[in-house]
Parts: structure tokens; C-alpha cells; sequence
């Protein structure tokens, strides 16, 4: 029999446990539920370990990240905005200040009119702005982290303006228009002179800018407030924006608000109100606050893919993006123990051939890579992508790799491994520079930290063995990799380095005009292994000046066949989740475009 | 008095009867043997041995070339514990890691004991500014985290047995230096060691003959525990990816492979290499709480 006193113990009991498995029911309930209440919100998460810290969109050395990019193409919107957002590169003219670019006949003059558009405070957007940005950079050229000689602004012989809206450039020589209007003239981005005009706070504005000393001292001012961090949403600068939206809040640890512009008056709006930026400091943080629902717009790791189900359960859609780039393992031409042995096509070729770029990208990648066979990313369709490269002129073939190289004088030793026993230049011997029992052993130092690119290497390393090549791998991160690939002479200690990966994210993200002359050039910076092919550099540097763009589909097909590194498969950008009902997010690859995204409801 | 008398007084046996040393012996067996878990742990480390060193002879699997065709399959009659995300086989895959993990985590530990052994040693009988230079720099090593220095070097040199060995077995002898040194100066003050120095004895063969071999039961217990510091460290930094490298690998490698995995419901990656550290970590553990204790007679 129970007393009164028990009864309500008995009682409390039973609340309690109801209590309890009521929040356990309400934490359990569909993330997808939650989203009714966040219509007006969006909540996205940046790429891990990544946050912004520039907020002037004039870009600087060591802050030339695409989340900077990202945040001040939403707050200042650009004169020219190429992006994929119609499925292949190309000029976005929606999220673009440009309403025309029109040439004249003879390439030299380029002649921009500008959309109707004001900035924040109601001044309208000018020609002006755009002369404001370019004097700024003239002036100050060394300082502007996309200086390259010869470049922009060099290019820029004389600017003129017709009008209020219309403008025009004189360029100093002949170039391709493609490569002109993505490579270079995306670089312009307007910025209110009226505003920020003045070399101090305090200052009055003026036309400081049209004399070289006083841009000096505007573009001073104007950088040195952006290395300010905990003003960026307080700074009445940044108050003057003519793009979709506007900072609510920026906290220094990478938390940003944005809020929608209320006064944009463009052709791209905002819908979302309110769109919350989260930094994560590791990829299994983002994923957990996926599962729990936490955020609206996140990514998972290829390895992650085997969970799509999972994540599709919890009411995400999960999308592959490719990036519009390409990787590669660069060959050191200047090693001095294997530079002549890999200047051999066809020791190039057999390795190629050994590469099951196939199978890495649909079993270690799950379907996240995209094999790539030459210099254009192939991602998306291209209109520079040749044949050639498309089809692969050398696909897996241990058989054909083996027979490569045993027909040039190579022979299998004991160990499996390739020893060049037929020294010569003649047809079947091994070739110039490589001596007699030289070993077919490399060593590869490769980007540590994923367990896709552990996977491949291993994959990678099996099948070199079976064709006769020994591959030595050392891993080590991708800031390690990068300063032990440098460009060398042979006689120098750091030329070591025979094979390089640092492509884990794709080794190389291009501007949309994808020329090589950085990568492959003779001369080019990131040449790491100082591939040289005269007849490249001359195709290279047409594709640039000419006006026929099929100079890129000929670079496309010779260094498709060249190998002037290891094509390998080209990891996506990212595997987007995003949570149903969200749409819009088509363009966001490398940047994002939140003025695009919408609840299925709202558009 | 020769040094064989010495040797019997300092063993503590009666002088007109052999039969007191055998007799601690069975003692100390008896007492090893009393201790169930010391006897769980020393079969489990056998069998860990016998599993990673004998298996592949019964149980044959290709660990050198990669198989993308088969990866990721479930545990089947083909493949016991199913194929990891390159299609290697998982069970042979855990004997060729246990080989690495057991192998480095051995020598490793009985270098650290070793290194450790002759520097307490020194350091203690040595005594002075000797003792006080040699026990500083122990205390400093101390200070900085092995694993530390593990990632560092690991950074720079390309990660194989050998070197794995080495770097942690230079690394992990500071505990045994301080035990064995406090163990010295104790034993450098017995009257033996004096008597040996009276008659001429050098300091090498006080410390090689008398000093070391009085600490072996302290060095002994140590060394189990150092072992499995030594595979559980090996562990940490392959799960840091910064272990052996491919094709070889080891428990602590596969399990880093295998936790990626976690939430794709391939258990067979993770459950299997994480319980065999486990289980050799902790069997390697009970071992030396069961030497410690066989040991103990002597006091009694």
C-alpha cells in the first residue's frame, strides 16, 4: 500500500521522466521542421579553418582568400563578376555593375556602360568610381596583391569618361577579348569616391586620387582602416556599399551576419534576410552541427559520401561542385638524379598510363573527382577543351606502361623495379643523360591530412610497381610540400625534390580565362619543375594576344599529350549539403552568392 | 671476500645452502602466477604475437598491391574482417600492422629501458655536479611532451620502423633513468660495492656488474609499461598520420583510416585494430603489475 507521501513521490517521478524524454523527443524532432521558423535566415559554414579578414575590396598580399572575395563581392558589387552559374563559365551579368562591353574594331579601345545603380547613402553609382578605383591602383600598383607586370593596370593606356554611366579603356596592345574581359577587366571594382575620397577619417573628401600622391595617401587610408577587424561593422567606410547585402555583425573569430541591403537598387537582389557565416575549425565540427541540424548550408568530405543516405535522411541535398581548376603532380625537370630521366616522353607516358584516374575518382573519391587528362579544367564544358584531352590519349594500361619502358631499354630487375640496361639515344635505348642501371625509383613528396589523397597514393604507388616504377612517398603538409617544391637549379641542395602533390583540393584554381603561362610557361612562377616546350610558351602567349581563342584548344591538345606533370583526378571545390528547400546556390563555387539563395517558397 | 661470495650475500641466500635462490624462484612464479590477470595479460600477449607473426603464414593476403574493385566490402568468406577503403584485406591487414605496432613498441621500450638503465645509473653512482647536470636534463626532457617532438621529427625525416624505434626509444627513457638512479643511490652505499671499490674495483664494473643488475626487477616491471607507452604512442602519431608509411602500417594507422569511416557503418575498420591496442596495451600493463608483485618476494 502506498502512502500519500510515496503517491507523490511516485508522481514527481513520472513528471520527471516525461520531462525528460520530452526534451529528448524535442531534440530528436526533424531538423528539417526546423527550417519553418528560419525562412527568413540562412545559416552557413565556412570552409573549415577558414575565416574572413579583409573587408577593403581592394584585395591585399596575405589576404587574397575567396572568403574575403566572397564578403566583398556581396557588399560592393563588381564591374565585371564571371561565376558558373549558368553551368559553364562565364560572364554573370546579373551580379555584374556592367550592363555592356563593346570593343571597337580594331581590339584596342573597350567602351563600358554601367547600369543605373546608387550606392548606400543614395549617390549614384558613376564612371567616376571606376576611374577612382583604377587612379588608386596606378598609384599604388606594388601594393595591390593582383599586381602582375605587365597586367593590369599596365594594360590600361588612357581612361575616358563619355558620360556619367559610360567609360572608355585605351589598352596598350591587342589582346584576346576573352582573356580581356575575364582575366583582366573582372579585376575593376568600383568604389564610392564621394566617400572615400579623403586620406583620414576626419578628412574632407576630395579628388586626391587624380594626382599620383594623393592616391597614395587615399589608398593608405583606405587599407590601414581595413586592418582593423573589430570595425568592419561599425566602420562608417564600410557603410557605403551599393551590393545585395550589408554587415550586421563581424566578430574577429569569423562569425558574420549579413543583413539584407533594403536600399539595393541592382539587378540581384537579396531574399534572405538574414544570412549567418560560422567558421569551423574542423571538418567533423561541420559535420556534426549538419547532423544536428544546426546549420542550413554546409559541406562533408568525399570519404563522407558513403553517409549521403544519411545526410539526405536528415533532410540535406547533398551536391558535388566542381571548382574550375585542375591537379596535377608537377615533375622537377631539374632533379639532378631523375630530371633526365623524366624528360623522357616516354617514361612520362608510361607513368601517365599507370594512373587509374578512372577508378580513384569513382572508389576513393566516391564520384567527387573528375579525372582530368590535360591543362583545362574539365569539370564543366569549356569551349578550350580539346578533343585531345577529353578523350584521354592515354588511358590506364599497365601493359602499355610495362612495354614503354621495356622498349626503351629498361628491364625489370629482381625487385620488380626498372633498371636501364640499354644506355643510349638510339630509338630503343633509354635516352639522353641516363646512365646504365639507373633505377625507375621516385620519390614522391605528397600533401598528408586526407585520408582520400592517403588512399590514393597507395593506390597510385600499387600500380606504378606493377608497371616497373618504385614510388618512394613521404607525406608531410600542404605548406610543407609547397616550400620543399620549389623552382631550383639542378645544382642547388633544395632541387631534391623529384614528384610533387599539393592537390587535395585541386592543385590549381584558375581565373575564367584558364591560360597556363603561371603553371607551364618556360618563365612562369609556379612552373615548379621548369617544364619547358617552346611551341606551349607560343600558344600560350596567343592565346593572350590573339583574338582567336582556338590558340587555347591547340595548348589544350599539346600539353594533353606533353605531360608536362602527372594529370591526376581533380577533386570538386566542395560536396555541398544543403538543406531542403534551399535553392539557389548553383553559383557558389570558390564564392558564394547569397543574394541568390531562397527558400523554395520565397521565389 | 671474492666477488662470488659478495654476489650470494647480496642475493640474500644463506651461505651454507644453494637451495634459497631457487626457492625464490618458485616464489616468485608462484606469486607471478597467483595474479590472474598478469597471466590473462601474458597469454593475450602471446597470442598477439603468435596472431601478427605466425598468421600470415596460415592466413595469406596480398598487403603491397591495392585492389579498388574489392574496397569496402563487408566482412565474408573471402575476406573475414571485410576489405579496408583501398581493398586491402582487413584481417591480414591487422597482422601486418600488428608486426609494425608489436615490433616498434618492443624494441623501442627495451631501448628506452636500456638508454635509461646506464644514465640512472651513472648519474646516480657518479653523484656531484655529474648527477645534478645529467638528472637536469632528464627533467627537462620531461618537461616537453614526447609527442611533441614525436610529430616534429616525424615532420622531417620520412617515418619508418627503424626510425619510429628509435626516436621513441630515445625519448621515452627519462622515467627509467629516474627509477634506476634512485635505485643506485641506495645501492652504491651497500657494503659490497664498497668493499668491490676497496679491493680496486672500477666504476664500469661496479655499475655493470653490481649497480645494473640489482635495478633488473625495477627495469623489468618498467619495461612492460614502457612497451605499451611505446605502442600506444606509436598509435598516437599514426593517428595523426604521421606513422609508417604505405604499403606498411599499423594499428594506430588503420584505425585513423578506419574512423573516417566511422559513420558509414564499416565497423570492421575500426573495431579490430582499436581493440587490439586495447587489449596488448592493457595486457602489457597487467604483465608488469604481475612482475612488480613476483618481484616483491625478494622483500619478504
Amino acid at each position: 500500500m502506498l502512502s500519500s507521501g510515496s503517491v507523490s513521490a511516485k508522481s514527481r517521478l513520472l513528471l520527471a521522466v516525461c520531462g525528460v524524454v520530452g526534451v529528448t523527443l524535442s531534440g530528436c524532432s526533424d531538423p528539417a521542421e526546423s527550417s519553418a521558423e528560419t525562412k527568413n535566415s540562412v545559416s552557413y559554414a565556412w570552409p573549415v579553418s577558414q575565416t574572413p579578414n579583409w573587408i577593403s575590396p581592394i584585395s591585399s598580399a596575405g589576404h587574397t582568400s575567396t572568403i574575403n572575395a566572397s564578403l566583398n563581392q556581396v557588399l560592393w558589387t563588381p564591374l565585371i563578376e564571371f561565376n558558373t552559374s549558368g553551368g559553364s563559365m562565364g560572364w554573370d551579368k546579373e551580379a555584374s555593375l556592367a550592363k555592356s562591353v563593346e570593343f571597337s574594331p580594331d581590339g584596342r579601345v573597350a567602351t563600358i556602360t554601367l547600369k543605373d545603380m546608387s550606392w548606400s547613402d543614395g549617390v549614384p553609382v558613376t564612371s567616376r568610381d571606376v576611374e577612382f578605383w583604377l587612379n588608386l591602383i596606378k598609384a599604388n600598383k606594388e601594393n595591390w596583391a593582383n599586381y602582375v607586370d605587365g597586367r593590369m593596370p599596365d594594360i590600361i593606356k588612357k581612361f575616358e569618361a563619355v558620360n556619367s554611366s559610360t567609360f572608355k579603356l585605351t589598352f596598350d596592345d591587342v589582346y584576346n577579348q576573352d582573356w580581356l574581359k575575364s582575366n583582366q577587366l573582372s579585376f575593376i571594382q568600383p568604389i564610392p569616391q564621394h566617400a572615400w575620397d579623403k586620406k583620414s577619417d576626419s578628412g574632407a573628401v576630395g579628388n586626391y586620387d587624380r594626382t599620383e600622391s594623393g592616391a597614395k595617401k587615399v589608398f593608405e587610408y583606405i587599407q590601414s582602416e581595413a586592418k582593423d577587424m573589430a570595425s568592419y561593422d561599425t566602420n562608417p567606410l564600410w557603410k557605403t556599399t551599393n551590393g545585395p547585402y550589408k554587415i550586421d555583425t563581424f566578430t574577429s573569430s569569423g562569425k558574420v551576419v549579413l543583413a539584407k541591403n533594403k536600399k539595393y537598387d541592382g539587378t540581384d537582389a537579396a531574399h534572405i534576410e538574414t544570412v549567418k557565416l560560422l567558421p569551423f575549425t574542423s571538418v567533423e565540427a561541420e559535420q556534426n552541427a549538419l547532423r544536428s541540424g544546426e546549420l542550413d548550408y554546409g559541406y562533408i568530405t568525399a570519404s563522407a559520401m558513403a553517409q549521403k543516405e544519411t545526410f539526405e535522411a536528415s533532410g540535406y541535398k547533398i551536391t558535388p561542385k566542381p571548382g574550375w581548376s585542375i591537379t596535377y603532380m608537377p615533375y622537377n625537370f631539374n632533379n639532378p638524379k631523375m630530371g633526365d630521366v623524366f624528360s623522357q616522353l616516354y617514361v612520362r607516358q608510361a607513368i601517365q598510363h599507370s594512373i587509374d584516374q578512372k577508378s580513384i575518382s569513382e572508389v576513393i573519391w566516391q564520384g567527387t573527382a573528375e579525372p582530368g587528362y590535360g591543362p583545362i579544367p574539365q569539370g564543366s564544358d569549356s569551349p578550350y577543351l580539346s578533343e585531345v584531352q577529353k578523350n584521354n590519349p592515354y588511358p590506364y594500361s599497365i601493359d602499355k606502361a610495362k612495354k614503354l619502358l621495356t622498349s626503351h631499354g629498361w628491364k625489370m630487375g629482381s625487385d620488380g623495379v626498372a633498371v636501364c640496361s640499354s644506355v643510349g639515344t638510339g630509338e630503343n635505348e633509354c635516352g639522353e643523360g641516363i646512365e646504365k642501371g639507373t633505377r625507375l625509383e621516385i620519390k614522391l613528396l605528397a600533401q598528408s591530412g586526407s585520408t582520400e589523397t592517403d588512399n590514393m597514393m597507395n593506390e597510385i604507388r600499387s600500380s606504378l610497381s606493377k608497371a616497373g616504377i618504385k614510388l618512394d612517398v613521404k607525406s608531410a603538409p600542404v605548406n610543407s610540400v609547397l616550400s620543399q617544391t620549389p623552382r631550383c637549379k639542378p645544382s642547388q641542395k633544395q632541387c631534391d625534390w623529384q614528384l610533387s602533390f599539393f592537390g587535395t583540393s585541386g592543385s590549381w584554381y584558375f581565373p575564367p580565362y584558364p591560360t597556363g603561362e603561371r603553371i607551364f610557361g618556360t618563365d612562369g612562377p609556379s612552373n615548379f619543375g621548369h617544364y619547358s616546350n617552346p611551341k606551349a610558351d607560343r600558344l600560350m602567349q596567343k592565346a593572350v594576344s590573339s583574338k582567336d581563342s582556338s590558340a587555347m584548344v591547340k595548348y589544350s591538345a599539346l600539353l594533353a599529350k606533353d605531360l608536362p606533370v602527372v594529370w591526376m583526378p581533380n577533386p570538386v571545390y566542395q560536396v555541398s549539403a544543403t538543406r531542403e528547400g534551399l535553392k539557389g546556390t548553383a553559383a557558389d563555387v570558390d564564392e558564394i552568392y547569397p543574394q541568390r539563395w531562397h527558400w523554395e517558397t520565397q521565389k | 671476500m671474492s666477488e662470488a661470495q659478495i654476489e650470494v650475500s647480496r642475493r640474500g641466500g644463506a651461505p651454507d645452502g644453494m637451495a634459497a635462490p631457487v626457492s625464490n624462484r618458485m616464489l616468485m612464479w608462484k606469486r607471478f602466477m597467483r595474479n590472474k590477470i598478469a597471466v590473462v595479460g601474458a597469454v593475450v600477449v602471446v597470442l598477439a604475437f603468435a596472431f601478427a607473426f605466425l598468421g600470415p603464414l596460415i592466413y595469406q593476403t596480398d598487403q603491397v598491391h591495392v585492389q579498388l574493385s574489392a574496397a569496402n566490402e563487408a566482412p565474408s568468406a573471402n575476406h573475414w574482417l571485410g576489405t579496408d577503403a583501398v581493398g586491402f584485406d582487413q584481417l591480414g591487414r591487422m597482422m601486418v600492422g600488428g608486426q609494425v605496432s608489436l615490433t616498434i613498441g618492443l624494441a623501442a621500450g627495451v631501448l628506452a629501458t636500456v638508454i635509461g638503465a646506464l644514465w640512472g645509473s651513472v648519474a646516480g653512482y657518479t653523484g656531484g655536479w655529474v648527477d645534478a647536470i645529467m638528472m637536469r636534463i632528464v627533467d627537462s626532457g620531461i618537461a616537453i611532451p614526447a609527442l611533441f617532438i614525436l610529430l616534429v621529427i616525424s615532420a622531417i625525416v620520412s617515418p619508418n620502423s627503424l626510425t619510429m624505434i628509435l626516436v621513441i626509444g630515445c625519448l621515452a627513457w627519462l622515467v627509467p633513468s629516474r627509477l634506476v638512479r634512485a635505485e643506485t643511490l641506495t645501492l652504491k652505499s651497500r657494503d659490497y660495492v664498497l668493499t668491490l671499490r676497496g679491493i680496486g674495483g672500477g666504476h664500469w664494473r661496479v655499475v655493470s656488474r653490481h649497480i645494473v643488475p640489482n635495478t633488473i626487477s625495477t627495469l623489468v616491471v618498467n619495461a612492460t609499461f614502457q612497451i605499451a607507452d611505446a605502442i600506444l604512442l606509436v598509435a598516437y602519431v599514426s593517428y595523426l598520420g604521421m606513422g609508417v608509411q604505405a604499403p606498411a602500417t599499423d594499428w594506430g594507422g588503420m584505425l585513423s583510416a578506419g574512423l573516417s569511416a566511422a559513420y558509414s557503418g564499416f565497423w570492421w575498420l575500426i573495431i579490430p585494430p582499436g581493440v587490439a591496442i586495447i587489449l596488448v596495451v592493457c595486457a602489457f600493463n597487467a604483465i608488469g603489475d604481475g612482475l612488480r608483485d613476483m618481484f616483491d618476494v625478494k622483500g619478504r
